[in-house]
């Protein structure tokens, strides 16, 4: 898998620092004269995506990362969908 | 691929029944629920563990914890993880050495969103309890498996392995 990429869209960041909260391994940082969040160590983020979930703007986005399989949806409509388990 | 859907299907049902139990053990008895599944989990790591070779290095100790959960079917995926200012994997602490996991794929985690209950309750604890049951047999140490952050698709947590003097005394004693 290529490397991960973790990205704050500037535009829709509103500065709350949430993200920067709830990060476990301290990956964001506030830029105090935009006062908005920016990504300082992109390369210790462990795609948890707490920050995506808790960002009230949608403002993050991350690519390159393992999805976690969810195996516990209806086996027939897995089937449906053509999609496995 | 039908081999896995079923063994993915009868994982899911074992893992929603104990979903059911932890949350109800947890209503009925409180914090002692912890306790249950912790000790539950170490008697699973003991067992599944039993007669794999022991090592002292955490590393090598760690690819025998996974391969124990490949070779049962247990779906909790891990690796260890060093961020920038880490200066190495496995450091030392007041009491051994210790390292940072970050857990990807976890029945318990999954099992957990399907009934919207918490993490961090009894059922993580089976967890910390199969760690723990395992790395003694591999390493004959006692252990503690920390959580530092439960997340939406990762879950990030310290093992401190607790191989100081203080530790040795506890897993003599144990
Ligand atoms: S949580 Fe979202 S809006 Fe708030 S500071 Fe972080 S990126 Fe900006
Ligand atoms: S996904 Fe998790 S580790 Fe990565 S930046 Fe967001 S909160 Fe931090």
């Amino acid at each position: 898998m290529q490397e991960l990429e973790i990205a704050v869209h500037e535009q829709a960041c509103r500065g709350c620092q949430m993200c920067v909260d709830v990060c476990p391994t301290k990956v964001f940082e506030f830029d105090e004269e935009k006062r908005l969040c920016v990504v300082k160590h992109a390369e210790d983020c462990i795609a948890c995506l707490s920050c995506a979930y808790i960002c009230p703007s949608g403002a993050i986005t991350h690519a390159n990362y393992h999805v976690v399989k969810n195996f516990y949806r209806d086996l027939a409509f897995c089937k449906k969908m053509e999609k496995t388990i | 691929m039908p081999d896995l859907n079923e063994s993915r299907a009868s994982l899911q049902e074992t893992m929603t029944f104990l979903g059911a139990i932890a949350s109800g053990l947890e209503e009925a008895i409180g914090e002692s629920a912890n306790s249950i599944s912790y000790l539950a989990g170490k008697r699973l790591g003991m067992q599944l563990s039993s007669g794999i070779e022991k090592t002292g290095d955490i590393e090598l100790a760690l690819i025998s914890v996974r391969k124990v959960l490949l070779d049962n079917g247990c779906l909790w995926h891990f690796e260890a993880f060093k961020t920038h200012d880490r200066p190495e994997m496995v450091q030392p602490s007041d009491d051994g050495q210790d390292i940072n996991l970050v857990f990807r794929d976890c029945m318990i985690r999954q099992s957990l969103f399907t009934f919207g209950h918490h993490q961090k309750g009894s059922l993580c604890n089976m967890m910390f309890g199969f760690f723990s049951g395992a790395l003694q047999n591999i390493m004959g140490h006692d252990s503690t498996l920390e959580i530092l952050h439960a997340g939406e698709n990762a879950c990030y947590k310290r093992l401190i392995i607790h191989s100081g003097e203080n530790g040795a005394r506890k897993a003599v004693t144990q």
